[in-house]
């Protein structure tokens, strides 16, 4: 009575069959993201992940759709049906997007991108089509491969299909912005505030819910400042500065240049890239064994790896 | 006047001196028991498996403490077996030959709060509800509320990623880690995980939660604490046919609603829980549902009136909202100790825990009667019903002679009749060594092949709680620290 | 071996484990064998599997405050308190435990000239600096006893042993209390010297067999029997099941606590200007979880003082338990240390207890713990100032 078999499906068999055997390999996507985790080595060959929404059942709060589906249709077909998820739509892929493992810019409110994928399908660097957990929220059976493949940047497998979590688009979103506001003393004042941005005088913050709150919000924040809605985020300065929360209290504009931080959540978008930032050695040995576990060969996105530069 | 008796310090010797030696001469003679009760209560937790053997028990103080005992398992070519309150229901913490119990009670400090980051440092030993207590004057708590909330520690939350009702809105146990300081079964200490937005490489720190101490041991756990919503509605729903509540909770759903908690219990159950606590249990309805919505003023009533108006179309007989916190706190008091107030019907009970589809949930409730039925085995159905997360209970003496097979054969179908509606074997209880057979009829050889590899990163030799999880067959090769039980033992 | 449990009983333990963070032993020491789902456990091996009876099974049970806070934590209703008070009546009739000396201390309980005499002993000795700190000897036993005289037949004042040797000042605040309510008080003095309480507690059941048929047979079966000793009264409410007689039943069904008493007739009091005192409510395990009354404690005490605060550790035991605090000191301390912290947020003037173990075993930790009674005699008209 075992569930039929990934092969089973062309569609996945037929993308298992282009990763193939051996040789290095890599999914190509949009190449929004081309560049993260190091320089792909010369020679790897390329392959592209399928394409296309397999079910969304709205009612069971999940969509399963295939790695190489843009990440805008995916967000569009949601909508339509009153959800999203945690995956942010920057122009690229899903697979990317989640092969990345970025944040949304709102995941406050609707959560990590690593507790949004629910079941992985992936092709092994054996040329195996693998499934790791499952397509219900709960799940505890058996290693959370899932999140493992989060941001391994394909180098333990290269992801095929996954299930996402979805969630209610909220009934009313709001951004506001005051110019003399403790950005620090906002996110306190609010209940689950989707997002609190700051630029080191500027605070933008996006409240979102049933209308009535909102507004009961928003009046609560005027307390704290001149806060005006606005019709959305400040333009975002291109580098993501990975940071822990306590540490936006004192940010270093001479180091980052322009930056804009999320409060509450530590990532801080600046002019300028984040020095680069190392692994335990005991973390470092560790993550090696799981590559070596994975990718024995090393065959899977070559000259890349999570956290290099 | 001499008040003072005979010391009453354990006595050695016996079984495993030379490693009781060193455990001791590491920790210290407190921090080690080895005496024959101390092994026998050890051998088991809250599961129906009374096979397994403890070795020695350490209780450390420290990470530094947990470190010396891996380290000193290993020379002795002995397993390791983390255990927190011992209130798992897969057999989790069941130590299999003899391995050092790490009992991590002692470990049970709130370390500090870190207000920017809403992240709480503890210890594994930290009991849930007691961080909870300690977190409400502040205005925060956490999140995960598993039924044991009152025994259970963070650490064996952190092992078994644990659930409870209200993951519904807020996410199971592995969402509310943010990092953890794990001695890994080799002895090396490594941070997983951190503290900023996206910590680099990978999530480590995600592949551990849920491990149940296959991975290593947890000595430092980085919570999330989250705030206390200022408004609650809890809603108490009767409905004349357990189908209609099932039906009402994927209504809701569809609903774009999600609410914090969605409970079910059928009348069997809701007439051994009125019993216990007196909440004001409907006790001839078929089932009840017990819904909750938080958050802000106007909103939770929104939703509140919503789900209500749902319930009703769905047919529930009675819609009753509680009128206050003590209303409240006594219904959810009778949900969460549901399973211990079966034994006014029979002392024995058996469950599992799989997940089905909300849709799925009225047909695979009717299955699990249907099931028993034939089985001749009495079952109480008591569940997460916003998350899909099914615990039938199977109630039975174990005295009666035959029953356990009949009880096991039962199991055994709900299980396959939930996997077949495209569930999974477990929400929240984990694998343990209960559902470790049925991990095949859910993942084929090379997905166990690759969960094996995942472990084995962690644990190339197999010494962190083996036997545990993986089928024997695909997990590594653990098979040999299993057989050395000592000579001498009662059990 | 036999312990003489009911096998019925002993199997409805499920094992599940929520009794774990009730239990005060295995609250400080996180180990099963200090908790009640693993003395159940021993329990079963030894009776059912046939496990011997190791020094350290012995000691998981002697261990145990008898607190009885593990049942109402229990949903399965296991009656825990039954277990193991069986079991040590087992273990002290095999002579497992309860050593000579301890069944020696006890004699004097039930023999008031013994025990005055023993007292005034210890009094002296306290005079003279040579009772040893770590007894938690807080009191300072009176060298001559303040007379007790009857005021009418309205109720029993059940007096006891220790108490009344040591603690006669309680007993009198609480009769000035009943009085001040218009009943007319008969302390029961010699007549009913001791309620057996210790004896049952130490498995030595026979003992308190005795002990309460003398006092059935010594007291007017037409008078309700008031009791400010929390372990005092749930012993005699626990008579009926004891003795398994009608008479002993109807006996029980007199006794009650003196708070308990109290709140039904709430409204005969004087109205009075509340003492100015922030009081925490320390509950009494046996008037907490044995005989259930404790919300009458503060029903009673609140038009009394300013403020009332709740602890916020759900009634877990103070570590008193009769003389268990003497018996087993180590663990009896750091428990208290537990409750203390308790006390310390919640930040009272003084600490109400209503059981005179209690009382003793905070005072020894520098807790200020005065008897619900004496905190109302202080604050009715007439008063004379605390001592």
């Amino acid at each position: 009575m075992t569930a039929p078999p990934l092969a089973a499906d062309p569609v996945l068999a037929a993308f298992a069959a282009a990763v193939g055997v051996d040789g290095p390999v890599a999914v190509e996507g949009n190449r929004t993201r081309w560049a993260t985790g190091g320089a792909l080595a010369a020679g790897t060959r390329l392959v592209q992940a399928p394409t296309g929404i397999v079910h969304h059942q709205a009612e069971e709060m999940i969509v399963c759709v295939r790695a190489g589906t843009p990440m805008a249709e995916l967000a569009a077909a949601l909508r339509d049906r009153g959800q999203r998820c945690a995956l942010a739509d920057l122009g690229g892929t899903v697979g990317g997007a989640i092969a990345v493992g970025e944040n949304h810019l709102l995941v406050l409110g609707c959560g990590t991108v690593r507790s949004s994928v629910l079941e992985v399908r992936y092709v092994s660097a054996e040329g195996r089509l693998i499934r790791g957990g499952g397509p219900t929220v709960k799940n505890v059976t058996g290693f959370d491969l899932p999140r493992l493949l989060v941001g391994s940047l394909g180098t333990l497998g290269l992801i095929a299909e996954v299930i996402l979590r979805t969630n209610p688009l909220p009934a009313t979103s709001v951004w506001a912005m005051a110019a003399d506001a403790d950005p620090f003393a906002v996110r306190d004042a609010l209940l689950r505030p989707a997002a609190v941005l700051w630029d080191g005088d500027t605070t933008w913050v996006n409240v979102e819910g049933h209308a009535p709150d909102v507004r009961a919000q928003l009046a609560g924040l005027r307390a704290l400042g001149s806060f005006t809605e606005v019709a959305g985020p400040p333009a975002l300065p291109t580098h993501r500065w990975s940071l822990a929360p306590a540490d936006l209290r004192q940010l270093d504009s001479t180091e980052m240049g322009a930056f804009v931080a999320s409060v509450g959540v530590g990532m801080v978008f600046a002019e300028r890239p984040q020095p680069p930032r190392t692994l335990s050695p005991a973390v470092a040995a560790l993550s090696a064994r799981v590559k070596a576990n994975f990718d024995p060969t090393g065959r899977l996105n070559p000259g890349r790896a999570p956290g290099a530069r | 006047m001499k008040l003072r008796r005979h010391s009453g310090r354990a006595h050695d010797g016996g079984p495993d001196a030379a490693l009781v030696a060193d455990l001791q001469a590491a920790i210290g003679r407190d921090r080690v028991r080895n005496d024959s009760a101390e092994r026998a209560l050890l051998s088991r937790d809250a599961s129906v498996f009374d096979d397994g053997v403890a070795g020695p028990i350490c209780f450390p103080g420290s990470t530094a403490h947990v470190q010396a005992v891996v380290r000193i398992a290993v020379r002795h070519g002995r397993a390791v077996v983390p255990r927190g309150a011992g209130t798992g229901l897969a057999g989790g913490a069941i130590p299999l030959g003899a391995p050092v119990v790490v009992s991590l009670t002692r470990m049970n400090r709130i370390l500090e709060i870190d207000h920017d980051a809403r992240v709480v440092w503890v210890e594994p030993g930290v009991v849930n509800l007691d961080l909870t207590k300690h977190l409400q004057p502040l205005g925060f708590h956490f999140a995960p509320d598993p039924s044991s909330q009152q025994v259970c520690t963070l650490g064996g939350n952190l092992a078994n990623n644990s659930g409870g009702p209200h993951c519904l809105a807020y996410g199971i146990t592995n969402t509310h880690i943010i990092a953890a300081e794990v001695v890994l079964p080799d002895g090396e200490v490594a941070m997983l995980g951190g503290l900023d937005a996206e910590p680099l490489g990978y999530d480590l720190r995600g592949a551990f939660v849920g491990g149940e101490g296959t991975l290593g041991i947890a000595t430092r756990i980085a919570a999330r604490i989250t705030p206390t919503a200022p408004a609650v509605r809890t809603l108490l729903m009767s409905f004349a046919d357990v189908r209609d509540a099932a039906n009402t909770v994927s209504a809701v759903i569809a609903a774009g609603i999600v609410p914090a908690a969605m409970e079910v219990m059928d009348q069997r159950i809701t007439r051994a829980v009125e019993h216990y606590v007196h909440a004001g249990y409907p006790t001839d309805a078929a089932a009840v549902l017990l819904a909750e919505v938080d958050g802000l003023h106007d909103g939770v009533d929104i939703d509140a009136q919503a789900i209500a108006a749902i319930g009703r179309e769905q047919g529930a007989t009675e819609v009753r909202l509680a009128r206050d916190d003590n209303e409240r706190m006594l219904l959810w008091k009778g949900r969460k100790t549901a399973f211990g107030a079966i034994a006014q019907i029979a002392p024995d009970y058996y469950l599992h825990d799989t997940v089905v589809p909300r849709a799925k949930l009225a047909e695979v409730l009717a299955q699990t009667y249907d099931i028993a039925e034939r089985h001749g085995v009495i079952v109480m159905n008591v569940f997460h019903a916003g998350d899909g997360n099914l615990h039938p209970l199977l109630i039975f003496d174990a005295r009666e002679p035959g029953v356990l097979e009949r009880v096991h054969a039962a199991g055994a179908e709900i299980v396959k009749a939930s996997l077949a509606a495209g569930g999974v074997l477990s929400g929240e209880h984990g694998i343990g060594v209960e559902k470790q057979a049925y991990m095949t009829l859910l993942f084929t050889d090379d997905d166990l092949d690759h969960q094996n590899r995942l472990r084995k990163s962690f644990d190339p030799d197999c010494r962190a709680n083996p036997g545990k999880v993986l089928p024997s067959g695909h997990s590594c090769a653990d098979i040999q620290l299993l057989t050395a039980v000592p000579q001498g033992m009662w059990v | 071996m036999d312990l003489g449990i009911d096998a019925d009983e002993l199997n409805t333990c499920v094992q599940c484990g929520l009794c774990l963070s009730a239990c005060p032993t295995f609250r400080v020491t996180g180990d099963e064998t200090r908790s009640p789902r693993g003395r159940i456990a021993l329990m079963r091996h030894v009776q059912l599997r046939d496990a011997p009876l190791t020094p350290e099974i012995v000691q998981s049970f002697e261990t145990c405050v008898q607190c009885r806070g593990c049942e109402p934590a229990c949903p399965s209703g296991v009656q825990y308190g039954r277990l193991i008070e069986q079991t040590r009546t087992t273990l002290a009739r095999t002579h497992r435990s309860t050593p000579r000396w301890l069944r020696l201390a006890y004699i004097p309980l039930a023999r008031p000239r013994l025990l005055r005499a023993g007292s005034v002993a210890i009094a002296v000795a306290q005079r003279l600096h040579l009772v040893p700190t770590r007894l938690g000897l807080s009191v300072r036993i009176p060298l001559r006893q303040q007379p007790i005289p009857a005021s009418g037949s309205d109720v029993y004042l059940f007096t006891g042993c220790v108490m009344d040797a040591w603690q006669r000042d309680v007993h009198l605040a609480t009769q000035r209390v009943i009085e001040a309510a218009g009943f007319g008080v008969t302390p029961t003095l010699a007549q009913a010297p001791c309620c057996g309480a210790l004896h049952a507690h130490a498995g030595l059941t026979d003992h308190t067999r005795r002990m309460a048929h003398k006092m059935m047979a010594a007291l007017r079966p037409d008078m309700p029997i008031l009791v400010d000793s929390a372990g005092c009264a749930a012993a005699m409410k626990d008579y009926g099941h004891l003795l398994g007689t009608p008479e002993a039943g109807a006996f029980s069904a007199r006794v009650f606590d003196v708070q308990q008493w109290l709140a039904q007739h709430i409204d005969r009091f004087p109205k009075v200007a509340p003492l100015d005192l922030r009081v925490a409510v320390l509950d009494p395990c046996h008037l907490r979880h044995v005989q259930k009354v404790h919300l009458d404690t503060r029903v009673v005490l609140r038009p009394f003082v300013r403020e009332l605060v709740e602890l916020d550790d759900d009634g877990l035991c103070c570590g008193a338990g009769g003389a268990y605090s003497a018996l087993e000191p180590a663990l009896a301390g750091q428990i208290r240390a537990r409750k203390v912290g308790s006390i310390d947020r919640a930040r009272p003037d003084v600490v109400a207890s209503a059981n005179p173990g209690c009382s003793m075993h905070l005072g020894a930790a520098g807790v200020p713990t005065l008897h619900p009674m004496q905190l109302i005699a202080q604050a009715l008209p007439g008063r004379r100032p605390l001592d």
